[in-house]
């Protein structure tokens, strides 16, 4: 790339981040923008279809593949029957509501990938608010917010934390034993902010009705099939990668769309056709434009070619470097998807710490696991800041696109900023309470 | 919901439809960037060190103006980055530079596990050890038990460790994190030898406190070290131009062109190498991705392969390297290019 690629690069996502957050131009609108500028100017070429592909693919299936389920299972009446279990449980209490989406959302994103598990909570959260009588704005977001943080709390939970920790060898049970801990204080970490934050819902209080009879569920067979799809699906998401024939997530994803598709037509429940025009296309578009424009920053290797100058900065002590990355990644991943933001940045932690002495040369080599002890802080740090970052802006995690268009199809649109003042202070707390275990994990393992 | 399905599919096909893969990725960014960017060791007299006007020179300084001046038309165009010996390929790796000249050895593992290329032996040299001249060490023998300097992050101390062992001997190395600081060490007196490339240290021996006289290299060598141009392995049209301006220079002294006497040469139109045929020549350019008549620019910007080496590092340099191995195979040196046609 030219140096007058390179600014017009960065110039063209400042403008769409801009015209974005000042809310100037409709959001798929401006990335499109965006991306056609870059292909204008010879910046995105055909030859970076396939790393596109590579990177957006997995995110965009899974959500293609959660929409369609979701809307299958919607059909069954499933959902206003567990809505109501909710609301009993939340005793009319707007209070009840938040903690208990941090306590029945983080654990299901331990098994189910973000945006999916917010694809398919979401039409219960959103029935309750409405029982509530409560904006489902503020608990969408939260829903959100947690199912990203709660990717920090197994080395599958996020694409991010996979991807640092495969390239660092580091194994289930380690990642449990030195890592999970930081993701559990970093879910926990929403809680305090709650009433600070969306003090409206957590003062709501409302009496609820009479129990009323359970929501009859017309066509069991119907949700039986639906169920067992659903159920093939978390257990393929749990083992799939195990199989003799490896399933990725995104994977299951298309797998569990295609045999709900063949329920919905199998039982005639409505046409095909209908099911495939409910998916919410606008938020896959943005993502994949945003997909787009984020290759072609990576393409800048401004970030990878930046481990020669941190070393200059730091030299070889490594714990304000794992401070930098963290803070650092977490606000390049709060405005680019985390994905390829991480992978750049591996390129240049690795070349920092060979240059810094602090791990041998072949560390540079694809596939190296045998990292010194010392430099574990750096990569979990680069976990914290890349997983928990995206939680700072709308569009900082799929999931955080996908609950916002949750909102939007129930007629509450939410802003760039609004989504802001609830994810940068909570971002802001949880990258905190990432430094200071990062700090403890190094106290620890010195 | 059609229309954004619709912007979807355009999207995707206007990426389908836009020029396919681009080779020579490195050459084709040194080019449209006008400047090439050379990584080189940190001040290394006869290697690359500045002047007292601020002027890259060097034997590793020269290679990278003779590459510019084939690609880029103007020897002038380097941007020469000093690097550590640990952050060499870490630089590489990120792209901070296109071009590696740092005294890197060429090794198996660098080229399988790293995944980059070394397009031909620029110098042949092999690990030394320097003691002060005062001291009674005259082999290695005479090192057994001793702490001896070594930079970190190269292949030497490996092979130190190696040699002792298997000769029974023990040594105790001292790690310093560059060659300098290495060779401070030594007049320091914290270690009894130093032990590098011995282009290397008879380098540093210039910088000796009491001279250069003070101290000497002993002349047994316990590696070879062949020195390459290192480049990105995912670039093979940069690695054939990288080769070609190195045999070029090979090929200069082969048949005799000397920077003097090359305009004579091609007026003449006698010479070997210089009697191209022009449709083949440009048909060759234009195969590297360079301009026509580059072999010819990069003995104009720097000479022959002999003329750059005694320049720098031998006889006509402070150094004042012997040839040896770095002789033309014609001479019974190793320095041997393929032909062009």
């Amino acid at each position: 790339m030219t140096d007058f690629q390179i600014n017009l690069t960065i110039a063209v996502f400042a403008a769409v981040i801009l015209c974005i957050a000042f809310d100037l131009v409709d959001m798929v609108v401006a990335a499109l923008l965006g991306v056609s500028t870059l292909i204008v100017f010879g910046i995105l070429e055909g030859s970076d279809l396939m790393p596109i592909v590579h990177t957006a693919g997995g995110p965009l299936s899974l959500l293609f593949g959660g929409m369609v389920v979701a809307r299958v299972i919607g059909k069954t009446g499933i959902f206003e029957r567990i809505g109501d279990l909710f609301l009993r449980a939340t005793g009319g209490s707007g209070r009840r509501l938040l903690l208990l989406i941090v306590v029945l959302v983080a654990p299901l994103c331990a098994v189910l990938p973000n945006a999916t598990a917010v694809i398919l909570v979401a039409p219960i959260i959103v029935s309750v608010c409405r029982a509530l009588k409560v904006d489902i704005v503020g608990p969408l977001i939260i829903t959100a917010i947690v199912s990203n943080a709660a990717g920090m709390l197994t080395l599958v939970g996020d694409p991010a934390t996979f991807l640092v920790g495969s390239a660092i060898g580091l194994s289930f049970l380690d990642y449990l034993r030195m890592v999970s801990l930081g993701g559990v204080l970093a879910v926990l970490a929403v809680v305090p902010l709650l009433p600070l934050l969306l003090p409206k819902i957590w003062e709501a209080r409302v009496i609820l009705p009479e129990e009323r009879p359970p929501v009859t569920i017309e066509r069991p067979g119907f949700l039986v099939l639906s169920l067992l799809v659903l159920l093939l699906m978390v257990t393929l998401f749990m083992i799939g990668e195990s199989l003799p024939t490896r399933i990725v997530p995104p994977q299951v994803a298309i797998i569990g769309a295609a045999l709900a598709l063949l329920v919905v037509y199998g039982v005639r429940i409505e046409p095909v056709g209908e099911v495939i025009r409910a998916v919410d296309w606008k938020t896959i578009l943005f993502l994949g434009a945003i997909f787009t424009l984020v290759q072609a920053f990576i393409k800048t290797e401004l970030l990878q070619g930046l481990s020669i100058q941190v070393y200059q900065w730091f030299g070889a002590d490594l714990m304000p470097v794992a401070f930098v990355l963290l803070a650092g990644i977490g606000v390049l991943s709060s405005l680019l998807a985390n994905i390829p933001v991480v992978a750049a940045a591996l390129v240049m932690v690795t070349g920092y710490l060979v240059a810094a002495g602090a791990a041998p040369e072949v560390a540079l080599a694809p596939g190296f696991v045998h990292w010194p002890t010392a430099t574990l802080p750096v990569f979990v740090a680069m976990m914290f800041g890349g997983t928990l970052g995206g939680n700072a802006t709308l569009i900082g995690a799929s999931a955080n696109v996908v609950a916002i268009g949750i909102c939007a199809s129930h007629g509450s649109r939410v802003s760039f900023m609004q989504f802001l003042r609830i994810g940068l202070p909570i971002a802001a707390l949880q990258l905190s309470v990432g430094a200071l275990y990062v700090l403890a994990l190094a106290a620890v393992l010195d | 919901m059609k229309l954004t399905a619709r912007c979807f599919a355009v999207l995707v096909l206007m990426l389908l439809a836009l020029p396919q893969v681009k080779a020579a990725e490195v050459l084709n960014g040194v080019k449209s960037r006008g400047q090439l960017r050379c990584g080189v060791s940190e001040d290394i007299p006869g290697f690359s060190e500045r002047d007292a006007n601020g002027q890259w020179r060097g034997l590793e300084v020269d290679f990278c103006r003779a590459v510019a001046a084939a690609v880029l038309n103007d020897p002038e165009k380097v941007d020469f980055v000093p690097l550590q010996t640990s952050a060499r390929f870490p630089a590489l790796q990120t792209r901070r530079v296109d071009l590696l000249l740092a005294n890197t050895t060429w090794t198996l593992t660098r080229e399988a596990v790293l995944r980059v290329r070394f397009p031909g032996i620029l110098l042949y040299d092999g690990q030394g050890f320097m003691v002060a001249a005062a001291v009674k060490v005259a082999t290695l023998a005479d090192l057994d038990g001793a702490t001896i300097c070594v930079e970190k992050g190269t292949t030497h101390q490996r092979t130190l460790e190696a040699h002792f062992k298997e000769n029974g001997r023990s040594v105790k190395p001292l790690l310093m994190a560059s060659a300098q600081k290495a060779a401070a060490a030594l007049f320091a007196g914290q270690c009894q030898a130093y032990t590098a490339d011995s282009g290397e240290l008879a380098a540093m021996r210039l910088r000796a406190p009491g001279g250069p006289g003070s101290f000497v290299i002993l002349p047994e060598r316990i590696s070879r070290e062949p020195l390459s141009p290192v480049v990105w392995g995912g670039d093979p049209e940069w690695a054939t131009v990288i080769r070609w301006v190195l045999n070029i220079l090979i090929l200069g002294e082969e048949y005799g062109v000397t920077r003097d006497r090359l305009d004579v040469a091609i007026k003449e139109n006698r010479n070997p190498l210089l009697r191209q045929n022009p449709y083949e020549g440009e048909m060759i350019a234009r195969s590297m991705g360079i301009e026509p008549q580059w072999g010819i620019r990069v003995l104009r910007a720097v000479g022959n392969y002999g003329e750059v080496y005694e320049r720098n590092v031998g006889r006509d340099s402070p150094l004042k390297i012997e040839r040896g191995l770095n002789r033309l195979w014609t001479h019974g040196g190793l320095h041997y290019s393929p032909p062009i046609d």
